[in-house]
């Protein structure tokens, strides 16, 4: 007769070995990764006309606006960058022709003073498509279990140490998200989780529609990607803890 | 205590009070035909209409900024130590932002209010004017979870509007993407109940097998949420022998794991009294409030637009319909057990008889004279209808009805008299997405 028992003891350990390891492909699937233009400064020029987001122009790659939609692939760009692509500074997310292939490291982000033991985190919908949400609610699943790196989400902000935003900010939403963000106690970190709260993403430039997040908050690690992969949210916490994901070593 | 109903006596609409298109009649009359087993007027999917070159302005559904109440009329309750209690739009339970005012003296729930439109991202506005290929980078980002059945409807009506002939070979990426992201949502469906039943085994289970339709997705087509699934020069690369035996392997311990956590939940004591007689809808009121899928098919309605409105694949593979007539929690995820059940037979039909020309939709419209196209298609939680006007290859206007938005006003009937615990199983058994309801 099965069992819960049975069934759970039948599948044994799936957790994912990030950060100690590198992603897997199977947890970070082509189009997670950010792309690079493989033809360097041609690629980029190729590029231009092809991105309907306007994250390509001469010059260089902006990974806070593309949207992984694939349509530079033909100009030749490849999705093969690092999935620790987040940063802590905005213009960091604009690559040029030279930008480097992935899996790379990255140091970690000096600590942000405050958080040296276990992370809590609050997760805030600011006009998402549900994608990222779901993609931040996986971290809890058996496969990523954030609760190993000592993450847990909580369901009031007063009990938070991170605010975790993700979809473009409406104006509907804003004072919700300022008030979430006043109820923080400090020290107090700001994920931006995915292009959206970054750049306004695949909705940039729809009138009535804010920005980006910094309109209304500071923000203090930008995670690119359409949504990003339940790692690379992983990876953005693990930065505001100033943890150091090398491959390899914790 | 005093009670004040809404009018019982609104005349009968199809799409539900408030949330229907703007269809002027006369528009629509000629897209409809009375389906036989509901007297519901039906609209046909994937038709070209032409229509003048001026268009009428008024259609256009206008979003007005302000936030939407969802349910009709609000009742007002009053008695002794009765109160609204707010719930949103900020909260853990939901993970999405919405909110709800409930009437309550504090465990009861008398009355409830969703309020709508904190997400609006004023996504059918802004894609007027656009391309037809951009617009839909924003239509399959308008619900993440339902991608690829939005994306299939908005490509549908956009392509019988622009007069584009698509190859079979599309027709059968885009099924076979719809049937993926429908035992996805099934399944989170399940585990979120799990979860809220406080089953911690079968929730992580479930939210593992769920991962791995993700990981399945994200493979097969590139992306873990299908963007760009469907679309020309999106990620998905063509779908090859090795590929489909591969795929085919993976349905195979999938729907294995599946049946075996089904099984359990089945046996599970607690899982089924916590779920049974939860936010029940009567037949009658489904009917009235124009509900759609699981939730109208679990209380007795034999409805499902893959088999009312076959298109091309669906109409040469076998599908059996999911009906239950409880109306409850229960019933509606018995209904999504079967249907994931049978979405992995027409997934293995699709694979067995996977067409030999792969057929891709490379070049743009050739521009045409305006035309007006409408489509329907079961999305996870049920009917979705898109209706585009296109000219010269650009979207001119956009009106879409959501599953959501049809079954919401069910959601907030069906909890009167329940408790707060009842919340999560109704909110959940639904499959509501606020995404889809702002837009």
């Amino acid at each position: 007769m099965p069992t819960w028992i049975g069934q759970a003891a039948r599948n044994g350990i799936v957790t994912s070995r990030y950060p100690a390891e590198p992603a897997t492909d199977a947890e970070v699937p082509e189009t997670a990764r950010p792309p690079i233009p493989l033809r360097g400064d041609a690629a980029l020029h190729d590029g231009v006309a092809r991105c309907p987001v306007g994250a390509i122009s001469e010059e260089e790659l902006d990974r806070g606006k593309c949207i992984r939609c694939a349509r530079c692939r033909p100009a030749g760009f490849e999705f093969r960058g690092p999935v620790e692509a987040s940063t802590g500074r905005r213009a960091e997310l604009r690559v040029g022709s030279a930008a480097p292939a992935g899996p790379g490291l990255v140091e970690a982000l000096p600590p942000l003073v405050g958080f040296p033991r276990s992370l809590h985190v609050f997760l805030v919908d600011a006009g998402s498509c549900n994608a990222c949400n779901l993609e931040v609610l996986a971290l809890a699943n058996p496969l990523y279990d954030s609760q190993r790196l000592g993450i847990f989400f909580t369901s009031s902000p007063r009990h938070a140490d991170v605010l975790l935003v993700v979809g473009i900010p409406t104006p509907e939403m804003a004072p919700a998200v300022l008030r979430a963000y006043e109820a923080l106690p400090a020290p107090k970190a700001v994920i931006a989780a995915g292009v959206c709260p970054i750049s306004g993403g695949a909705f940039a430039g729809t009138p009535g529609l804010l920005a980006g997040l910094e309109e209304l908050v500071p923000v203090d690690v930008f995670v690119p990607g359409c949504p990003p992969a339940p790692v690379e949210i992983l990876d953005a916490i693990l930065r505001v803890h100033g943890r150091a994901r090398t491959a390899g070593g914790d | 205590m005093s009670a004040v109903r809404p009018s019982e006596t609104e005349p009968f609409d199809p799409y539900g009070p408030e949330r229907a298109l703007a269809y002027s009649p006369e528009d629509a009359t000629f897209a409809l035909f009375n389906d036989y087993a509901t007297g519901r007027p039906v609209l046909r999917h994937g038709i070209r209409i032409p229509v003048p070159t001026e268009v009428r302005a008024t259609w256009q559904r206008s979003r007005t900024p302000e936030l939407t109440r969802s349910a009709g009329p609000m009742e007002t309750i009053e008695g002794y130590g009765i109160f609204t209690f707010p719930y949103g739009p900020v909260s853990m339970g939901v993970p999405e932002s919405g909110k709800f005012e409930v009437r309550t003296y504090g465990e009861r729930i008398l009355s409830l209010e969703p309020v709508t439109g904190f997400k609006s991202r004023r996504i059918l506005t802004s894609i007027a004017g656009q391309p037809i290929s951009d617009g839909a980078l924003r239509i399959e980002r308008l619900a993440g979870n339902f991608s690829a059945a939005h994306a299939a409807a908005y490509l549908a009506a956009a392509e019988s509007a622009a007069g584009i002939e698509v190859p079979e070979g599309e027709l059968w990426v885009r099924a076979l993407a719809q049937e993926l992201q429908r035992i996805y949502n099934h399944v989170h469906v399940l585990a979120r109940l799990a979860e809220a039943a406080s089953q911690n085994v079968g929730a992580a289970q479930t939210h593992a097998l769920a991962e791995e339709m993700l990981r399945i997705q994200g493979s097969i087509f590139g992306h873990r949420w299908l963007f760009g699934a469907l679309l020309p020069g999106g990620p998905r690369r063509h779908l090859d022998a090795a590929d489909r035996r591969d795929l085919g392997r993976r349905l195979n311990l999938h729907s294995e794991q599946f049946e075996r956590l089904w099984e359990l939940f089945l046996g599970s004591r607690t899982f089924i009294d916590r779920i049974q007689a939860t936010c029940p809808v009567r037949r009658e009121e489904a009917l009235r409030w124009g509900a759609v899928g699981p939730t109208l098919r679990a209380c007795g309605v034999a409805w499902d637009d893959r088999l009312r409105v076959p298109v091309t694949p669906y109409n040469d593979l076998f599908l059996e319909l999911s009906q239950e007539s409880a109306g409850d929690a229960l019933a509606r995820m018995l209904v999504r057990a079967r249907e994931v059940q049978s979405s992995y037979l027409l997934l293995e039909q699709m694979l067995d008889r996977w067409p030999r020309d792969p057929g891709r939709l490379l070049s743009p419209a050739p521009p045409v004279a305006p035309g007006r196209g409408l489509a329907r298609v079961e999305s996870p939680s049920g009917d979705l209808v898109y209706d585009v006007t296109a000219s010269d290859g650009r979207v001119t206007r956009i009106g879409m009805r959501a599953a959501s938005q049809a079954n919401i006003p069910l959601f907030a009937r069906g909890l009167r008299n329940g408790v707060f615990t009842d919340f999560h199983f109704a909110w959940e058994s639904f499959g509501l997405v606020f995404a889809e309801i702002d837009a």
